[in-house]
């Protein structure tokens, strides 16, 4: 290890664009979280952590940040089963793979605001093709129960793509020896899976996880075009939550320190995952 | 190699940032004509028709180009286009299109021009009182009218004939004839509404509110848990679960999917603005011809109000060219223009006069009936907190709606917190 | 047997699962504005091409594709480019700071996306670049490097140490092992993150609504949102445009597949 070189050359280009463009936003939306500003109302000025402790007393931030747990475990966990059941699905060889992985790309390649709509209208308890074709009047995006959940379902149909195909690239670079070595010790396939596939696969479905997390949890246009965050606040997330401060009401202060919040609870995600990978990889 | 690499990609890059720049450097150069920005959200219909007028102009006043740059129609993401770019102090447009709730907000924070010398004491009473009343912060006028826009009610004219039922003027005959007429014709809705928890559900909701004898504010003086308010919204609850003539789905339910219902023939009654009504006539529409328009009915003893809606022309504070600005708000605002817009997109124009203009009322026999309604039009509170009380108030109704909280809960959380957010001016 | 027939049974499951709704928007472009909100019959009565006639009478929805696709395209090549750079850096060679690095590089994606575009806005104004393709190239490029550099590293480590090691001894210089030995035994995860960035570019919203204002550089979700009239949502418009603009990406992720395919053999010396 000690005799390689220096490789910094080869990651400052890197480092200089996201620095260039993303310090100075960064910063600012510290800076504004300690804030009190309502320009409007000609009110700019430094209150320290007061935003912070606010956060403790409003009903609407803890809602928000349920919503937003419970969505990301549900969608990401989900998104994972299904990615990794169509990732070993079509790993495989059989005719028209390719074509069969292209498809399996298609939902992932529409705008999600797009898809956001086309769901409203799958939805529709009146004339949605989902009511009509398991024969029910439930009205998906009306009911507190349902709607989170039907957020969640976009959801997961939206990004499987994504974990799916990250999963088969990392499939692909599994050795075949080793499958060949688990058939000759007569491994029935479900070991083959556990013992093989699993564990070589960890560090790409830990990477999947992260990123599906930081998606996840920041998640903004799909709901916002799904449902506006309603009915009575049960799908508004804390981006939405934040948007809705920062756009609407235009509370920036306050709308910066929702913004920190999710930074931070990311922040406190990737941190737990990347243990996960780095203890994975020794 | 490396190196030579970098420095390539890093010339390609510079190479085209200037390139870039040097175009827009290219534009600004004729000082001779003054090209003037307006946005507004997008237009309905062919945009050449647009464009045709914005020509007429410019032939007009030579020396002046309009260049017009369209904006998503959806009113959030325009707040928050023009938020951003008034905040950050852009002079890159002159003239942009206001939505009406947000006048006041821009008003106060000085983003937009006083305009008052723009509309005589004669010319302002040309204008519906509504739209005048929503413009006005202060005592100042901060943008003109350009069109208007107002809750109606939507009746089959040929279901309500044929069962020898009036248009209702009150809630509860709207509830009464629907009810009798669901239960004789099969498959159809009674009465459909917008109640997702978005802007649209607080003009609803102010219409029961408005026509029960409530409001928000009265004087600055909050009002919002009001017994009359209560009441109303505890019937809006009603229509879904005590009467049934509403179906649950109005609780997602925005403009468009109410308009297809009862575009399919699917329902007896409809709150909607009037833009459905020009779909309704449109050839292979279900019902072309037996659609009737009617103000909103109202409780017993009290008056029938509708919300306004509808756009304005105001004049980014920030403008290089505020004069040319106000003579195309001028012209934009005229009744000539107003006129052609109502006849091409069928916008309805915010001067009185018009709806008495023969041409317009024989392609569009309806106007002579808006123009009563859009008299009564309400506008809602016209405050820069506007936008911060309609956060509180939209999950509040629908936490109403959906049946998680009681209207009085809901009336009381929804005063706690606004009564709150009144506090931070001090 | 049956086996064969489960995997086909589950492989057709998996395909009608991303397809439908897909396939259901195809249906809808097709139907004339009054079929819009019947159902049954799924299938239009009367199929008409109104919808995408219109969508590109009156508008320059050729130019937004263009604008799209030198946009996401752009983005991808410059993301492969840095990204690749960076991840065989921190994977192959001597770098300290490695874990903060990773780190630093991780936290642009956490924060909110609505919450810096205001102040990158006015970065953006200030360099003269509003309106451009720069403006989002630049954008996506850097949001979209996390992604890159998290995948290939992971990729690159997956290249035994002694290949690389090899090389430099047979007289490559780090770049030339880099170019020549790295980069051609990762194929899949380079194709990989090349289709995850050109997708990403070209759905992305936000930036896009803010930093564009005419047809110049406009972007396909932009313009999408551009149909809704005030009230009205022209339906059969939407679901025309959303088709048309799939197509294209279907053909160029299907292309893309018989390369990773070809990077898949490429990559199997190193067993």
């Amino acid at each position: 290890m000690n005799s390689r070189e220096k490789g910094d050359k080869f990651i400052i280009p890197a480092l200089i664009m996201l620095s260039c463009v993303t310090i100075y936003p960064v910063l600012y939306v510290f800076y504004l979280s300690l804030q009190r500003r309502l320009l409007i109302f000609d009110i700019s000025r430094f209150v320290g952590f007061e935003n912070y402790l606010f956060l403790f007393r409003d009903d609407r931030f803890w809602n928000a940040l349920k919503n937003t747990a419970y969505f990301t475990v549900a969608s990401v966990s989900l998104e994972l089963f299904l990615g990794l059941s169509i990732a070993v699905l079509l790993n495989r060889p059989f005719r028209l793979r390719g074509l069969t992985r292209a498809v399996i790309l298609v939902p992932w390649a529409i705008p999600t605001v797009v898809s956001a709509r086309m769901w409203e209208w799958v939805y529709n308890t009146d004339f949605g093709i989902l009511n009509f074709i398991i024969g029910s009047k439930i009205n998906w995006l009306g009911s507190p129960f349902w709607a989170i959940h039907a957020a969640i379902f976009m959801d997961v149909w939206k990004t499987t793509p994504f974990v799916a195909i990250l999963l088969m690239a990392g499939l692909q670079v599994i050795p075949h020896e080793l499958y060949q070595a688990a058939k000759v010790d007569g491994a029935g396939s479900w070991t083959t899976f556990k013992r093989i596939t699993l564990p070589l696969l960890k560090p790409v479905i830990l990477v999947v996880l992260l990123f599906r997390t930081l998606d996840a949890f920041r998640v903004f246009d799909a709901v916002y075009v799904l449902t506006g965050g309603g009915p009575a606040n049960t799908t508004e997330t804390l981006s939405i939550y934040a948007y809705k401060v920062l756009f609407q009401t235009l509370q920036f202060g306050y709308g910066s320190t929702l913004s920190v919040v999710v930074f931070l609870c990311i922040g406190s995600i990737s941190i737990f995952y990347i243990k996960l990978l780095s203890r994975g990889i020794k | 190699m490396f190196y030579k690499l970098v420095a390539k990609f890093l010339f390609l890059f510079l190479f085209f940032l200037v390139l870039s720049c040097s175009q827009k450097g290219d534009n600004s150069g004729g000082r001779s004509t003054i090209t003037l920005v307006f946005k507004h959200g997008k237009i309905a219909g062919d945009p050449e028709l647009f464009r045709q007028i914005i020509d007429r102009f410019e032939i007009e006043n030579p020396g002046i180009k309009v260049k017009d740059e369209v904006l998503p129609a959806s009113t959030d993401e325009q707040h928050q286009f023009y938020v951003l770019n008034l905040e950050g102090k852009s002079p890159e447009f002159d003239v942009l299109s206001m939505d009406v709730i947000w006048v006041p907000e821009f008003a106060r924070a000085r983003w937009i021009k006083d305009l008052s010398h723009l509309l005589t004491d004669v010319e302002r009473s040309d204008f519906f009182p509504g739209p005048m009343q929503a413009v006005t912060y202060r005592g100042r006028v901060y943008a003109v009218p350009w069109y208007i826009d107002a809750g109606v009610l939507y009746y089959r004219k040929d279901l309500l004939r044929k069962y020898g039922f009036p248009p209702p003027k009150i809630w509860q005959e709207l509830v009464t004839i629907a009810q009798s007429i669901i239960m004789r014709e099969p498959d159809m809705y009674g009465f459909i509404w917008q109640g997702k928890q978005y802007e649209g559900l607080v003009c609803n909701v102010l219409e029961y509110f408005w026509s029960n004898g409530g409001d928000i504010l009265e004087e600055e003086k909050l009002v919002l848990n009001s017994s009359e308010n209560i009441s109303a919204l505890q019937f809006m609850r009603d229509l879904i679960v005590k009467y049934r003539v509403t179906p649950p789905l109005v609780i997602t339910a925005i403009e468009e999917p109410t308009r297809h219902i009862f575009g399919n023939g699917k329902a007896v009654f409809m709150r909607n603005w009037p833009y459905a009504l020009n779909i309704f006539e449109r050839e292979g529409s279900a019902i072309k011809g037996k659609v009737g328009v009617s103000a909103l009915p109202s409780f017993p003893g009290k008056e029938s109000a509708s919300t306004l809606g509808g756009w304005q022309l105001g004049i980014n504070n920030n403008s290089r060219h505020p004069e040319e600005a106000e003579r195309l708000i001028r012209f934009l605002t005229s009744p000539e223009v107003q006129k052609a817009l109502a006849l091409t997109v069928g916008y309805k124009p915010s001067r009185k006069s018009l709806y008495f203009d023969k041409d317009l009322i024989r392609v569009q026999p309806f106007l002579i009936q808006l123009h009563d309604i859009f008299m009564k039009v309400r506008s809602r509170p016209v405050t820069p907190y506007y936008m911060m009380i309609t956060q509180v108030i939209q999950p509040e109704f629908s936490a109403s709606l959906s049946g998680i909280k009681t209207p009085e809960e809901a009336l009381n959380s929804a005063q706690r917190q606004i009564e709150h957010i009144f506090q931070v001016e001090k | 047997m049956t086996k064969r027939i489960s995997f086909y049974l589950l492989l057709i499951i998996a395909i009608l699962y991303c397809l439908c709704p897909l396939l259901w928007q195809f249906i809808t472009s097709l139907k004339p504005d009054y079929e819009l909100t019947r159902i049954p019959p799924i299938l239009p009565e009367k199929p008409t091409v109104a919808h995408y006639i219109s969508i590109f009478k009156g508008y320059p929805f050729s130019r937004i594709i263009l604008n799209s696709t030198i946009v996401a395209a752009s983005t991808t090549i410059f993301s492969l480019i840095v990204g690749s750079l960076c991840a065989f850096g921190l994977t192959k060679l001597k770098v300290r700071y490695k874990a903060i690095i990773l780190g630093f590089v991780l936290s642009v994606s956490m924060f909110p996306p609505i919450a810096t575009v205001s102040p990158l806005y006015i970065i953006i104004r200030s360099l003269g670049l509003r309106d451009t393709w720069w403006a989002l190239i630049i954008t996506y490029t850097t949001f979209s490097l996390p992604l890159s550099i998290w995948i290939l590293t992971n990729f690159f480590k997956e290249i035994p140490d002694e290949i690389y090691l090899a090389a430099r001894i047979d007289g490559c210089s780090p770049f030339q092992a880099f170019q020549k030995i790295i980069l051609p035994l990762s194929g899949p995860g380079i194709f990989t993150t090349a289709i995850l960035v050109f997708i990403f570019s070209w759905n992305e919203f936000l930036f896009a609504l803010t930093f564009t204002s005419t047809p110049n550089s406009r972007t396909i979700p932009v313009a999408i949102a551009l149909f809704q009239g005030i009230h009205e949502i022209p339906w059969g418009d939407i679901a025309a445009a959303s088709v048309t603009v799939t197509v294209p990406l279907v053909i160029l992720v299907f292309v893309f597949q018989r390369r990773i395919i070809e990077g898949l053999t490429a990559g199997a010396i190193k067993s």
